[in-house]
């Protein structure tokens, strides 16, 4: 229940007032003593507060967003499967999908029915949906062209079937699927929210096979403006590497298919492949790893994020000063994932993970990790090639790849009344 | 905020298959008659589940282990068929329908009794040992169900809700095949649930067939597919065992579960009632 709030935060409250027998102005006196507006003020349960919760990011672009977006703090992966078979059926999916990605990332009030019929929205945002900086975003699984004839041909050149690294514990229940739904915003309320959005609207096109969700760490902006990477359950800045999202002709190489080159069908253009992977951290082995070992293995500063050949974040490691690993180990993780040789650059990504927590494993440890999400054009180059790197890394201790899976992102939709997958859908009517 | 009606909102796809208003058209007294039917459906069901129980407790009873087997999935049927009336009386659906994970110990626990438990002895260890007190707790369980619900009066919120509690059993509880997990006879119990709740959609189909053909087109059509595959694994009188079903046909059987729950979710407010 909310609490009488101070002017400045906003309403009173109609049944507290009433329980309290307060009027509006002697409720706000009581509860905001010298004009007072801040948390401080408020009662226990009252909800916490964020103006950027008002903040959104446009669905409509060429691109679909939540790739090149700034991640927020809160994202998840829902895998579902589709009874979509024809390609009417497909349309109907891509056309529903659409038009909820652009409401729930717009935001704005839900319809009210009749209170004898069930709501059509959760309620958990309430009546009003803030937008909360939410992006969703649609990919496909080989399944999804693989099981469908006359989708089969169209299907991305570099799209699989996630198959099995040397370090992986694939779960099945964990794996694959015909399409994945990222859902980043500001909070994990907001993207429980649109989950279960998608599940009420589309109880006989989606089943869910599995979701992982995950947080990024908040940092206190500092003085000097500068930002720094996040970090990850392992507590190294994870993404000191990654290509600058901002910088659009880099985004254009690394992240963005081309239609029409490298064997892609034409349909492909501005999509992207995503690869995603459950991976598991060991925390309580990695907390019990001395600090000196825990930055040979990784190749950086844990406090600072710097390569082992330099004192800030942004410094380019020197491998050709170090060429026998004397600094940073042979195979340390991001020397093998980046050995900055001539032609590594074929293997750069677009990495947005997040950090998970799930619960208590059966021995006794924390189940935590990182949801790994990359955005490539062309998954074999970056990806698959990375991970074959690191197979035998001594990282290889401390986590554990137990789910995930390959999808192709699709193109932006560029205004309303047109949907996600169009291009895909006309290729298969040509 | 105005309210939108199901026609004002065409508009939003998302309403396309939604629900439209409660119904101004029918009246509390349009009910008085479907529920009066289901009454006697459910008796008859009881009665069905009356004798099958007999014949299945008395086998048990003999240590007849094969007999009881086969008349296990077929004496649940009728009991399946009218879940959402059987659970009005929680103590008997407990000691009816209980599964081992809803006891501390599961399979070992002492309060781990009814047709579960000797669903176990029979098809986990092959064997009736033991089983002779939990039979004739069953039989007088399900005789003092039929008494109570002969002289219940049948609330028309829950016989009309029971259409869509049907489905959101079969969606949060057993479609996984986690309820007959000993005998594997789950797709005998889909089959009675969807005739259950199909049963109550049949009949209160004359008060909304006018005012709302779309959705009861659309409920009927899941109904047909959920019949269409499930028959495919029919055998003999009864069906195949649980991992006959493949991966698409349940994703199918799971899909229009769920799209049956949402749809008949909003029959009550149809029908104008709270």
């Amino acid at each position: 229940m909310s609490a009488p709030r101070c002017p400045a935060h906003g309403l009173v409250t109609d049944r507290r007032r009433l329980l309290l027998g307060l009027g509006l102005g002697a409720a706000a006196a009581a509860a905001c003593p010298a004009g007072a507006a801040s948390l401080a003020g408020n009662e226990a349960a009252d909800a916490p507060e964020s103006a950027d919760a008002n903040a959104a990011v446009s669905f409509y672009g060429r691109r679909q967003a939540g790739i090149v977006t700034p991640r927020p703090a809160a994202g998840m992966i829902a895998s579902f499967d589709t009874l979509a078979r024809t390609p009417e059926e497909v349309e109907r999916l891509f056309r529903l999908l659409t038009e909820r990605f652009a409401f729930l990332a717009a935001g704005g009030p839900v319809p009210e029915l009749d209170p004898k019929l069930p709501p059509l929205d959760s309620g958990i945002l309430g009546p009003v949906v803030p937008p909360d900086r939410l992006t969703m975003t649609l990919s496909l699984g080989a399944s999804f062209f693989e099981d469908r004839p006359w989708a089969a041909q169209l299907k991305p050149a570099r799209l699989s079937r996630m198959t099995k690294f040397a370090n992986d514990a694939l779960d099945a229940d964990l794996c694959h699927g015909d399409l994945s739904v990222q859902i980043c915003a500001n909070t994990p309320d907001a993207t429980i929210h649109a989950l279960r959005d998608l599940i009420k609207q589309a109880p006989d096109l989606l089943l869910i096979r599995w979701k992982q969700e995950g947080t990024v760490p908040i940092l206190p902006p500092r003085p000097d403006g500068r930002t720094e990477s996040a970090r990850n359950f392992l507590g190294f800045r994870d993404g000191s590497a990654n290509p600058d999202s901002r910088d659009e002709p880099l985004m254009e190489r690394v992240v963005w298919t081309r239609g029409g080159e490298n064997g892609e069908p034409a349909w492909t253009t501005g999509g992207s492949y995503q690869a995603v992977r459950i991976i598991r951290n060991f925390v309580e082995r990695w907390d019990r790893t001395p600090l000196g070992e825990q930055e040979r293995i990784m190749g950086r500063l844990k406090a600072s994020g710097a390569p082992m050949t330099g004192t800030d974040e942004a410094d380019l490691p020197d491998y050709a000063g170090d060429p026998d690993g004397a600094l940073t180990p042979l195979d340390a993780h991001i020397r093998l994932a980046n050995p900055r040789t001539p032609g590594s650059e074929a293997s750069l990504m677009l990495r947005r993970p997040f950090n998970y927590s799930n619960g208590v494993t059966k021995n006794g440890q924390l189940d935590q990790g990182l949801l790994f999400i990359a955005y490539q054009a062309d998954l074999e180059a970056a990806f698959v090639a990375v991970q074959k790197r690191l197979d035998g890394e001594p990282l290889e201790e401390y986590v554990k790849p137990v789910g995930g899976g390959y999808f192709f992102t699709l193109p932006g939709v560029e205004a309303p009344g047109d949907y996600l997958g169009r291009p895909l859908l006309e290729a298969a009517s040509a | 905020m105005p309210k939108l009606t199901l026609r004002g909102a065409a508009a939003l796809a998302l309403l396309a298959a939604a629900p439209g208003p409660a119904s101004a058209n029918v009246s509390p007294l349009d009910i008085v008659q479907p529920v009066a039917d289901y009454k006697i459906y459910v008796s008859e069901k009881l009665d069905q589940l009356v004798t099958d129980t007999k014949a299945f407790t008395d086998a048990v009873k003999a240590g007849d282990v094969e007999t009881a087997k086969r008349l296990f999935p077929s004496t649940r049927m009728s009991y399946e068929a009218v879940e959402p009336i059987a659970e009005l009386f929680s103590d008997l659906d407990a000691s009816i329908d209980s599964r081992a994970d809803d006891h501390e110990k599961a399979e070992e626990d002492p309060g781990f009794i009814g047709f579960h438990r000797i669903e176990y002895g029979l098809f986990s260890k092959n064997s009736a040992e033991g089983l002779g007190p939990v039979a004739d707790k069953l039989m007088a369980d399900v005789t003092d169900l039929q008494s109570r619900i002969e002289n219940l009066v049948l609330p028309p919120e829950k016989v009309v809700g029971g259409a869509a509690a049907l489905m959101e059993e079969v969606a949060a509880t057993k479609i996984s095949g986690e309820e007959n997990r000993y005998s594997r006879t789950d797709l005998w119990d889909f089959q009675a649930n969807f005739d259950g709740s199909r049963k109550i959609f049949d009949l209160v189909r004359p008060l909304i067939q006018t005012d709302d053909a779309a959705f009861v087109a659309k409920v009927d059509a899941s109904f047909d597919t959920v019949d269409e595959t499930l028959a495919k694994y029919r055998e003999g009188d009864g069906f195949k065992l649980y991992e006959a079903l493949t991966d698409d046909d349940r994703r199918v059987l799971a899909a229009n579960v769920n799209t049956l729950a949402e749809d008949l979710s909003t029959l009550r407010g149809k029908l104008g009632l709270d």
